[in-house]
């Protein structure tokens, strides 16, 4: 007799029609899509985009070409090449960073002693040749300028947010 | 009328004694541009329904970056695979191979000739349409089979023959369940069967939804709707495609020939949603008296079917092969000639619904 | 010449041809695909003789179902065509024979049932006439024994096969569908020993 009960039951699909029930109250849920270009998903202060170098209050620049970063970045993405300037201080001559190689693991950034490199909550930049992917310092530094503030503010939570 | 008559006169001055026959083919040929129009752009939106649908079910928006709502999405893929090269794989036999997709849309579009879209609206009302639809969407199972073969490659090969095996599976207990239904509308024509649904005592009452052949072949009209969901090669029978188990039998097949192997998918989706309608839902007739007959009842019908389609691909996980089979052969033809059985006692008895 | 005239021609033709390539093509798939067009092309002068039942059903039985197990079977096979024609120089007289005879049988049968009938001795066929509906009352009425006489040699058919083809294999572990679709979630999980006591609510580890 359960046997029977069994077999209509499997015929008339009502397991079947149990799970049609949830996609079907799925099709009219809210949706979880993002529309990218006109909306953007909240990124933490932590996020690990662009690179980018900082310079101090009065100009001069942060990096003082220790290498710890050419030296910890797992990835060898970091190239770095070193001179004395006028005043005699340790200053880099070349900072380059190879995108193609970089996997934005941060270590760059926990290894700096200045904070000079620092990782940005910028992401979208894209370009047409592949060699392009290699920042030099140049650029690097232009968008540290860009985002002191942002740089500055997220480096202030940074506790709070862990 | 005139205009009619005008233009025999001016066929005769052309054409002379051949003109009756010029006649026949010419305006058959409009008749079947009237059908296959529609139907080729409703096989393109169809495809921008389901993923829309799908999508939803998924909780996600589906295409909506080319054009309103991406409307345009279909004339989009369209163009993208018109313009991608057809690769014929090396050792290929290459008539079969591009046969192959003609062999498996033809008859998608060919059974189109038999079906009524209201009374008397039908290209050619034949008497045993149904037994043509039978033929006719019984070749289709070739394009199947001879992709398979005709790509030189082992894994198009294997995925035909699973293919074709359950393809003809499940036409044999579609097969008996469209007896079933002959039998109790007595006629093979479309237009009677329909008809014939229009009687009994819910039409009476007005309720004429109920005198439809759905509920009194219940079993039968299960057995068909999941056969034309394993007839058309969806999901959850979707041995074809099966992305994790990639033998499908157009594994080798790209641009135009791919997408003759998607369009003749989606045209037989459609006319096994509208066979569907006729045969259970009654076609062209309103559920309920108070609203007059028409064809946007069958359009309505169909599209609700479509989307009943949509909605358990979006929901079922596939089917393992030999549960496939083991459904088709031990659960629905036994289920079906059981029913035959009872239909045809049912019949003979004082009982009978459908005198 | 009248549109159904042409019709006819064209596919008398490809009747022809179609039959003609099946025998003479090497690649057996390409001979049976050539079998098919020529079941077509029969079913097609069927039809245009009004006789829509045996046209149909030529499609529905031969097309939709023997060829395509035909053809399953050529592809599996893979036989060289070049043991063929070694076979065919061997057999040649034997199939000769059974040619010819075969030639003669069709003959003798053809000219005892057409030699005076012409086309004006066909019965009349209004417009109500079904061609189905004749043959089924035909076939339960005048001819009811030997229907029901072909449908247990069939069946007897069908037995054979399946007794021929159902060994069950002992050296092969397979499962059974039937059986695991029957098992039922509560069958599933058997459980051991005391069954611990829930977990509070409040210290159960609640994602973010």
């Amino acid at each position: 007799m359960a046997s029977m009960s069994d077999i209509f039951k499997s015929f008339m699909l009502r397991e079947l029609f149990g799970g049609m029930a949830v996609t079907g109250r799925a099709l009219f849920a809210p949706k979880a899509t993002v529309r990218y270009p006109e909306e953007k998903t909240p990124r933490s202060p932590r996020f690990r985009g662009l690179h980018a170098l900082r310079r101090n209050p009065d100009g001069t620049e942060r990096c003082v070409g220790c290498k710890l970063c050419e030296a910890t970045c797992p990835a060898m993405a970091i190239t770095i090449e070193i001179a004395p300037d006028e005043n005699g201080k340790r200053r880099t001559t070349r900072y380059d960073i190879d995108m193609r190689k970089c996997i934005f693991c941060g270590f760059c950034a926990e290894a700096c002693p200045v904070d000079a490199i620092v990782e940005t909550r910028f992401y979208e930049y894209c370009v047409e040749r592949p060699g392009d992917l290699v920042w030099t310092k140049d650029i690097l530094l232009e968008n540290g300028a860009l985002r002191e503030e942002e740089i500055v503010r997220d480096r202030e939570c940074d506790g709070e947010c862990a | 009328m005139i205009a009619l008559g005008k233009l025999h006169e001016f066929g005769h001055g052309v054409f002379g004694a051949f003109w009756p026959s010029v006649f026949i083919v010419v305006s058959t040929l409009i008749k079947i541009a009237c059908i296959v129009a529609p139907l080729m752009l409703s096989v393109a939106y169809l495809t921008l329904l389901e993923r829309k649908t799908i999508g939803g079910m998924q909780a996600r928006l589906g295409p909506n970056r080319v054009g309103p709502f991406g409307l345009a999405q279909p004339l989009a893929d369209g163009l993208k695979l018109l313009f991608k090269e057809i690769v014929i794989p090396s050792g290929a036999d290459k008539a079969v191979f591009l046969a192959a997709p003609i062999f498996s849309i033809a008859p998608a579009l060919a059974a189109w000739a038999v079906i009524p879209f209201d009374e008397g609206i039908v290209l050619a009302d034949v008497n045993a349409a149904l037994l043509y639809l039978m033929a006719v969407t019984s070749i289709g199972v070739y394009g199947v089979i001879l992709a398979g073969w005709s790509s030189n490659s082992r894994y198009a090969f294997l995925g035909g023959m699973r293919s074709a095996a359950q393809l003809i599976s499940y036409e044999i207990a579609m097969g008996l369940a469209l007896i079933v239904v002959l039998m109790v509308s007595n006629s093979l024509s479309l237009g009677e069967i329909v008809k014939s649904q229009a009687r009994g005592v819910f039409a009476q009452a007005g309720f004429s939804v109920f005198s439809w052949n759905w509920l009194s072949l219940f079993p039968v009209f299960v057995v068909y709707m999941v056969s034309i969901v394993a007839e058309t090669n969806r999901a959850p029978f979707d041995m074809a495609e099966g992305e994790s188990e990639i033998i499908g039998f157009h594994l080798e097949y790209s641009g135009l020939a791919f997408a003759l192997f998607y369009m003749a998918e989606y045209a037989s989706m459609i006319l096994c949603a509208t066979l569907a309608a006729i045969l259970f839902l009654g076609g062209w007739l309103s559920p309920f008296s108070c609203f007059p007959n028409g064809f946007h009842w069958l359009f309505a019908k169909v599209f609700v079917i479509l989307v009943f389609f949509f909605w358990i691909r979006a929901t079922f996980p596939r089917y393992r092969y030999d549960q496939v089979m083991r459904l088709g052969w031990k659960v629905f033809i036994p289920v079906v000639l059981v029913w035959m059985a009872v239909v045809a006692a049912w019949m003979m008895s004082p009982l009978s619904v459908w005198k | 010449m009248e549109f159904k005239a042409f019709v006819f021609y064209f596919l008398a033709v490809t009747l022809i041809y179609a039959a003609a390539r099946v025998v003479t093509l090497r690649n057996p798939i390409h001979a049976a695909l050539h079998l098919v067009l020529a079941f077509f092309g029969a079913s097609g002068i069927w039809m245009l003789l009004g006789a829509e039942f045996p046209a149909i059903a030529l499609v529905l039985i031969y097309v939709g179902s023997v060829m395509v197990l035909f053809l399953f079977v050529v592809m599996m096979l893979d036989i060289g065509a070049d043991r063929w024609r070694e076979e065919f120089r061997k057999n040649v007289p034997s199939v000769l024979c059974v040619a010819s005879l075969m030639l003669i049988e069709m003959g003798c049968a053809l000219w005892l049932s057409f030699s005076g009938n012409t086309e004006a001795a066909l019965p009349p066929t209004g417009a109500g006439y079904s061609n189905v509906k004749m043959i089924g009352r035909l076939l339960f009425t005048q001819y009811a024994y030997p229907f029901e006489l072909a449908s247990v040699i069939l069946l007897a058919g069908i037995v054979a096969a399946v007794a021929l083809t159902l060994r069950s294999r002992r050296a092969t572990k397979s499962a059974d569908p039937s059986e695991q679709i029957s098992v039922k979630a509560s069958e599933r999980i058997r459980l051991v020993g005391e069954i611990p006591e829930q977990r509070n609510e409040n210290t159960a580890w609640k994602g973010n």
